[in-house]
């Protein structure tokens, strides 16, 4: 087989360059085999057999489209040059071939699973791009940045190493400023018996925390029956899955759930997040032996579609003007919420201009599968590697793009400051928050 | 212990407090708390904009309102705790009376099993500690942050899981060779660790352990500062024996299934997809687990021995009755959560059920229940009695005659004394 013509920018990753040199052959060789042996099973080996090598998967990626299609990127080729090799040689690989897979796999491939769409026979890529993330993650070859969130989730349970009394402050600091829109709400901590469990991930309360006021605002409104813990539990993200640490991962959503059944809630609503989502509707759960999260698990763009549906929160005043959205590939095309995402946005905007292609056609932000959080070595690359997302929201002609996912919103921002798109980028509850009506009897 | 004996088992039925009243007294009334013998009743209320107070039976906490309460908390001597902020600063109050000292933050409120030892995590100056009655732990290091912490039953041991070094921002090296580590009453043990969990004392107090992280994907035991020998793909909390504290048991990952291994040792030779909860009996001559023998099936093993019924959901964590010889289990099967002794379903399912409590002998369950949104005490499979809009867990009384159900009906709340034997 033809080697693959490699054109990048040199990169430097500490954490990469540094493990790259401790790596011995035999280890590799030990990690690739165990995985592939012990971790995989007839899906790795169906999907390598069955692919022809037609292609076709190409055109679904964004980074190929985006990098004028060159080959190196295409979802095959990053298959060919990653598990392939590895089954081939049976291990037998080096340190720098380890170092390539590491960059392929975590900083050039979202997990997004749009290309498996366009394969004839549904091959799904993203899932042999995690194996090769998880034989990464057992040598310690993940990117820096990526690896030091891990450790945050290891050591604090949360992704932004937020320290207990920090969440706690936060939230009793949230509360007050919810009580700005809505002078009687109320964040209540700890409320054993309440319906809801609201879980957030670890960015908002260290850099979004409005959202949390905005959220004990929306609550009262709908006259939810909430709480929120005041204990570790209360991050649902997961990038520990994206690393591919999965014991990691498992103890993450496990103490997510067991935090949930403490509290003896009925459901557990999350606030605006694709990949904690995924990691807590279907990879967490695998991992621990469940068929189903133990408590249900609601998306936020589904919980304000029930709210809004169901006549709780009322529109008073539409968003003007042109408003966009991005659809999260773990909620729109792995989990099918693009119908009441769009009409979430309809009720809200009062000129929503959808996206082409979009719903679960809809491009990935190539900051979500962890590549956002491989960090600032590797922005560059990955902006790059999103020009057709820029031109997409272009065309659209809007002054603002909603986002209803944390890694879409940074991801997407750096795309709108780099290509000059002069948009706003907003998750969803802040539009509603100004768009909601909120009843007389609650007004300040 | 809490001391069940000198509580109220002849008053067949009290309104203790009518707290529809509190409505009207208060702008903003919050969940209500009650005390371990079920003779008070508290919730904190708002008495004006930004001043609240917790109201007890037919009192408040004094006339002076507090900037902030949460987490009012009985002790199990039946005082009253809660964290409460003046002037920005935090620090506990223990019936209304607060500690001298103040706080930049404090939280985790703990109690000793009879309730003389209050403790909590407090950060004063930016540094961690646990205050035990007022003293905070004096600790050779400055602690960068405390992620829990338990209590010997006889309140004489504190340990938390802290993290004991600095660490820089992406300093992966840094974490690898260690930042966590135990501290027990104040002092470190003398190893850091990657990550520590799972943290526990046997409750003579003598020993501690926990779960250590040795490196990625590499997990451990660790026992008064001894590691166990073996190591493993991923553990779960361990548990001590009940009466030989030198025993201790927990669930290991090894080739992708997990197994129950006591003092290093693998003790079920079953391997599981999911191994959970492991549970002594009263006498430690057993042990019950949440099992799930294969993916996406639940039950309980006894000794090794999986139930034949199984949940296709989730199960909690098991329990023994008083003698040894059953085992409860809430379970969860296609949404509906389910009270099984033996591998037998009792009754229907609810939205929510409670964690059980045997009598005596262990021929009757009884247990907290919840549907359409209101609240029942049910007794092997059966709703007995009367539904409620707040229902706590109800309690046998030591000689195993009567049970103690408190709840709130029409927003009054009742303290009834009922025969086991009318259940
Ligand atoms: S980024 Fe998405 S489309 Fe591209 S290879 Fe990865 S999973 Fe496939
Ligand atoms: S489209 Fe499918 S068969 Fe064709 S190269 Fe891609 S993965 Fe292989």
């Amino acid at each position: 087989m033809k080697p693959t013509i490699v054109k990048r920018e040199p990169v430097v990753d500490d954490a990469l360059d540094h493990c790259a040199t401790k790596l011995t052959p035999e280890q590799i060789e030990k990690v690739v085999n165990e995985v592939i042996d012990k971790e995989t099973g007839g899906r790795l080996w169906t999907y390598v057999n069955t692919c022809i090598h037609c292609g076709l998967c190409a055109e679904a990626c964004q980074w190929y489209l985006s990098n004028d299609r060159d080959v190196s990127y295409a979802p095959v080729t990053k298959v060919k040059d990653t598990i392939w090799v590895m089954l081939e040689k049976k291990g037998k690989v080096d340190a720098a071939f380890i170092k390539r897979c590491s960059e392929i796999a975590h900083t050039e491939c979202n997990v997004c699973r749009r290309c498996g769409m366009y394969c004839p026979f549904g091959i799904d890529i993203a899932y042999m791009m995690m194996v090769v993330r998880r034989i990464c993650a057992k040598l310690e070859m993940v990117p820096l940045y990526l690896q030091d969130t891990v450790h945050s989730h290891a050591a604090t349970m949360n992704q932004m190493w937020v320290k207990p009394d920090e969440w706690i402050d936060t939230l009793q600091w949230q509360e007050e400023e919810g009580q700005g829109y809505v002078p009687s709400a109320r964040l209540p901590l700890e409320k054993e018996g309440a319906e809801v469990m609201y879980s957030v991930i670890g960015p908002e309360p260290k850099f979004l925390a409005q959202l949390l006021g905005n959220i004990t605002a929306i609550m009262k409104v709908a006259n939810i029956d909430w709480t929120m813990p005041a204990t570790a539990g209360w991050d649902n993200s997961n990038m520990a899955m994206y690393s591919g640490d999965f014991e990691v991962m498992a103890r993450v959503e496990r103490l997510h759930y067991e935090t949930a059944q403490r509290l003896k809630v009925k459901k557990i609503v999350m606030g605006e997040c694709g990949h904690a989502f995924r990691g807590a509707e279907y990879d967490g759960p695998t991992w621990m032996g469940w068929m189903r999260p133990p408590i249900p698990l609601i998306h936020a763009i589904s919980f304000y579609y029930d709210l809004i549906i169901s006549g709780r929160i009322k529109i008073a005043k539409k968003a003007e003007g042109p408003i966009t959205v991005q659809d999260p590939c773990n909620v729109i095309r792995n989990a099918g919420l693009g119908k009441k995402l769009r009409y979430i946005m309809n009720a809200v905007c009062e000129n929503f201009v959808d996206v082409t292609p979009n719903d679960r056609h809809n491009y990935c932000c190539n900051a979500g599968g962890g590549v956002i959080n491989v960090g600032p070595p590797w922005k560059k690359k990955r902006v790059q590697g999103n020009r057709i997302k820029a031109e997409q929201f272009k065309r659209t002609g809007a002054h603002t793009i909603v986002t209803p996912c944390h890694n879409c919103h940074s991801g997407i921002e750096d795309i709108v400051n780099t290509y000059k798109l002069g948009m706003h980028v907003k998750f969803f509850s802040e539009i509603l928050i100004e768009a909601m009506e909120i009843p007389e009897d609650l007004q300040p | 212990m809490v001391n069940s004996e000198n509580w109220d088992w002849e008053c067949k039925e009290k309104l203790v407090a009518d707290t529809t009243k509190w409505k009207s007294q208060f702008e903003d009334v919050w969940e209500p708390y009650i005390s371990p013998d079920g003779e008070k009743i508290a919730s904190i209320v708002k008495v004006g904009e930004g001043e609240f107070n917790i109201a007890v039976n037919k009192e408040t906490w004094g006339e002076e309102p507090f900037e902030k309460i949460w987490y009012p908390r009985f002790s199990p001597d039946g005082r009253l705790t809660a964290l409460i902020t003046k002037e920005m600063e935090w620090t506990m109050a223990v019936d209304g009376k607060t500690w001298e000292e103040m706080y930049e933050y404090i939280w985790d409120t703990k109690f000793s099993a009879d309730g003389k030892v209050i403790a909590a995590t407090t950060k004063q100056d930016g540094v961690y500690g646990i205050t035990v009655n007022e003293k905070t732990w004096k600790c050779p290091v400055n602690l960068q942050s405390i992620a829990s912490y338990v209590i010997s039953p006889d309140g004489k041991t504190l340990a938390a899981i802290a993290q004991t070094v600095r660490l820089a921002e992406a300093d992966l090296d840094g974490f690898l060779k260690g930042t966590w580590s135990v501290v027990v009453n104040g002092k470190p043990w003398k190893d850091n660790y990657v990550d520590i969990y799972g943290l526990t004392i046997s409750d003579d107090g003598k020993n501690i352990a926990a779960e250590y992280r040795a490196a990625i994907c590499e997990y451990g035991i660790v026992v008064n500062e001894t590691p166990w020998n073996e190591k493993f793909g991923c553990t779960w909390e361990p548990v001590f024996h009940p009466t030989n504290s030198d025993e201790i048991t927990t669930p290991v990952r090894q080739g992708g299934q997990w197994f129950l291994a006591t003092n290093g040792r693998i003790v079920w030779d079953t391997g599981f997809v999911s191994l959970l909860y492991q549970t002594y009996s009263p006498d430690g001559s057993k042990i019950a687990a949440a099992v799930a023998p294969q993916f996406a099936k639940w039950t309980v093993a006894v000794d090794g021995q999986p139930w034949s019924t199984t949940f296709n959901e989730c199960l909690l964590k098991p329990c023994f009755s008083p003698d040894g010889r059953k085992v409860a289990v809430i379970a969860k099967d296609s949404g509906n959560w389910l009270l099984v002794v033996d591998g037998t379903v009792l009754g229907d399912g609810y939205e929510n059920i409670w964690p059980p409590a045997f009598s005596p002998n262990g021929d009757k369950v009884i247990y907290k229940v919840e549907k359409n949104g209101k609240y029942a005490v049910a007794v092997n499979g059966k709703v007995k009695g009367k539904e409620y809009e707040a229902l706590w867990n109800p309690v046998v009384s030591p000689d195993g005659t009567k049970v103690m159900i408190c709840g709130v009906e029409a927003g009054k709340y009742y303290r009834k004394v009922v025969l086991l034997s009318d259940l």
